[in-house]
């Protein structure tokens, strides 16, 4: 059971090299820009070195804070780009095969509908959170070791201002128990799309996402109720892995509480609440929904005559 | 249980449509049997229910198995080849031989590098990249290094050239068929597989209109080519079927001594395509 996943994990991975590629190209783009934008601010000479004294004076918090913010602004980026992967990922999985007519020889193969669709479940999950961690840390090192080599020939201390700075470690177990978490809390959307793979005859992206948008609008003006607005756009703003902070409003236009949070000291890992997380009946709900999608998933891929 | 596939009653609807209408037949271990029918006469739905890809009414074995509700355990012991086009196009060569050693338990890699290595097809070469014919052979290299005991090819060598399709089949008689194992076959060209089988089964309108062995075909039907006045009189034994050729009346018989008709003009036993448009024409006229 469990060897025969890992061979179908691995079928994905060579299928969908989308997987891997798009945090690498994201990667990319980060230690480019890293490079050039230090080029480019060189030009300010005085400016520069000035910032650089200030940095050296800050305190140990506030230092704490700069290069936590640093790897936070680094990785919002990639946890973007993993959402939307996922997306395109889940809606491809079992639609694809039916385009191209090889679901006809992957059900030739002794595996069953049920393996297959959890395979697909699986990378979304979780192979998709690992991959992207995985680039993530290593884009991160790389941003912080041009930084070091930059400041270093400006003749500072890169081991003080950066490397001994912030708690690296926890903040990196941080940030992978939330990419773990974010396609946890979202998992509704995940068996959503894998449903939508399995059944549509075409345009999945189109059947996935007018549902969502209609549905709650056709719900406030027939019914007058809002179920469905809070169970598809406000669950997906308000995760409880962070204990009571809007983490969508902590994004977009509250950098200032991000700044807040680091001067008083608190790292981000004691920021994050797995337990009230996995303990939150929304996230368990969720996963019930999930479950129901993903099962009517198997049905389908099962039970469809594809001639 | 000799029977390697048992069907009993067999029917399955789409809507309104019974594509395959109250069939039953066996097939034994050791034969190579062809299913052979017009389009949409059913066939590839009969194919589909012995695989286990559709649901149908009736009672339907496949070496003892449910075939709908035990397809992991049957895919066990059948290969099948349903299309040329069925492999997928973004897998490479390599990845494709990796994927079916780890899942299948029955697969000699060995043998399929063996085979592979007869043939063009690169193993670093994506399966988009290989011509119709090389995917055939790929695909048929595969199928033949699992140890099955059933072998399904639904029109495998559709859109093939005539080399391939020739290579195609003596590959699987040379390296695939023994008395251990079974073949079912469906295809549209019935005469480069008529020296091939063992049995044959022909499909009309979802309907068995028959279901032979080879050896019992030259005693049950006879092909009488005569004119005039002994056509007229051969006329009189009830020919299934009758068409004309250069003149002549070429008429098929159904449980008519060949004797007997000997008198009447050059008698031989039907090659399968005629035979079938016979029992599928004759029926209908």
């Amino acid at each position: 059971m469990i060897s025969t996943q890992l061979v179908l994990l691995k079928r994905e991975v060579w299928e969908h090299r989308a997987i891997y590629v798009t945090p690498l190209v994201i990667a990319l783009i980060i230690s480019m820009m890293a490079i050039t934008g230090q080029v480019a601010v060189s030009a300010f000479d005085q400016v520069v070195d000035i910032a650089i004294l200030g940095a050296t004076n800050l305190g140990e918090a506030e230092r704490a804070s700069a290069i936590t913010v640093l790897m936070i602004s680094i990785s919002m980026l990639f946890v973007l780009a993993m959402w939307v992967l996922t997306i395109f990922y889940t809606l491809d999985s079992l639609y694809a095969e039916r385009k191209d007519k090889s679901i006809l020889f992957w059900r030739s193969v002794p595996v069953t509908d049920a393996e297959t669709v959890v395979s697909k479940l699986v990378t979304a999950m979780f192979v998709i959170p690992v991959v992207t961690f995985v680039v993530l840390v290593a884009t991160q090192l790389a941003v912080l070791t041009i930084s070091s080599i930059w400041v270093s020939i400006r003749g500072a201390n890169a081991g003080y201002l950066i490397w001994q700075a912030a708690p690296l470690l926890s903040n990196w177990a941080a940030m992978l128990i939330f990419l773990l978490a974010i396609p946890l809390w979202l998992a509704p959307f995940i068996g959503w799309f894998l449903l939508v793979s399995a059944y549509t005859k075409r345009s999945p992206l189109l059947m996935a996402f007018l549902p969502i948008i209609f549905l709650p609008m056709l719900e406030r003006s027939l019914v007058g109720t809002r179920l469905l607005v809070d169970a598809i756009f406000v669950r997906s703003g308000k995760m409880p892995l962070f204990r009571g902070i809007d983490t969508m409003g902590l994004w977009s236009d509250d950098k200032e509480a991000l700044h807040e949070l680091g001067r008083s000291g608190i790292t981000l890992l004691s920021l994050v609440d797995p337990v009230g997380f996995l303990a939150s009946p929304g996230l368990w709900l969720g996963l019930v929904v999930c479950g129901l999608f993903v099962t009517a998933a198997i049905y389908v891929r099962r039970y469809r005559d594809e001639s | 249980m000799s029977s390697l596939v048992s069907a009993r009653h067999v029917s399955k609807s789409y809507g309104r449509l019974r594509a395959v209408d109250d069939v039953s037949f066996e097939i034994e271990k050791g034969r190579i049997t062809g299913l052979i029918g017009p389009n949409g006469a059913g066939k590839t739905t009969l194919l589909k229910a012995v695989l286990g890809l559709t649901d149908c009414e009736g009672s339907l074995s496949v070496l003892g198995l449910d075939p709908f509700r035990q397809r992991k355990e049957l895919m066990q012991n059948i290969c099948f080849i349903a299309d040329v086009a069925v492999l997928p196009r973004w897998i490479r060569v390599s990845q494709l031989i990796d994927f079916i050693e780890s899942i299948h338990p029955r697969f000699s890699r060995s043998k399929t590098e063996e085979l592979l290595s007869k043939t063009k097809v690169r193993r670093d070469a994506r399966v988009r990249e290989l011509s119709k014919g090389m995917v055939t052979q790929l695909h048929l290299s595969i199928i033949t290094a699992i140890d099955a005991r059933l072998l399904v090819l639904d029109e495998p060598t559709l859109g093939l050239d005539i080399i391939f399709r020739k290579e195609f089949y003596s590959n699987i008689l040379n390296d695939y068929f023994d008395q251990e194992r079974t073949i079912l076959i469906t295809t549209h060209q019935v005469e480069e597989i008529e020296n091939l089988l063992t049995d044959v089964m022909f499909i009309n309108n979802g309907r068995l209109v028959l279901n032979a062995s080879m050896d019992q075909l030259p005693g049950r039907f006879v092909e009488l080519m005569a004119s005039g006045e002994n056509a007229e009189h051969a006329r009189r034994l009830n020919p299934i079927f009758e068409r004309d050729m250069f003149g002549k009346k070429i008429m098929t018989f159904e449980g008519v001594a060949r004797e007997q008709l000997k008198s009447f003009g050059e008698v031989r036993t039907p090659a399968i395509a005629d035979l079938f448009v016979a029992k599928v024409k004759g029926a209908t006229t």
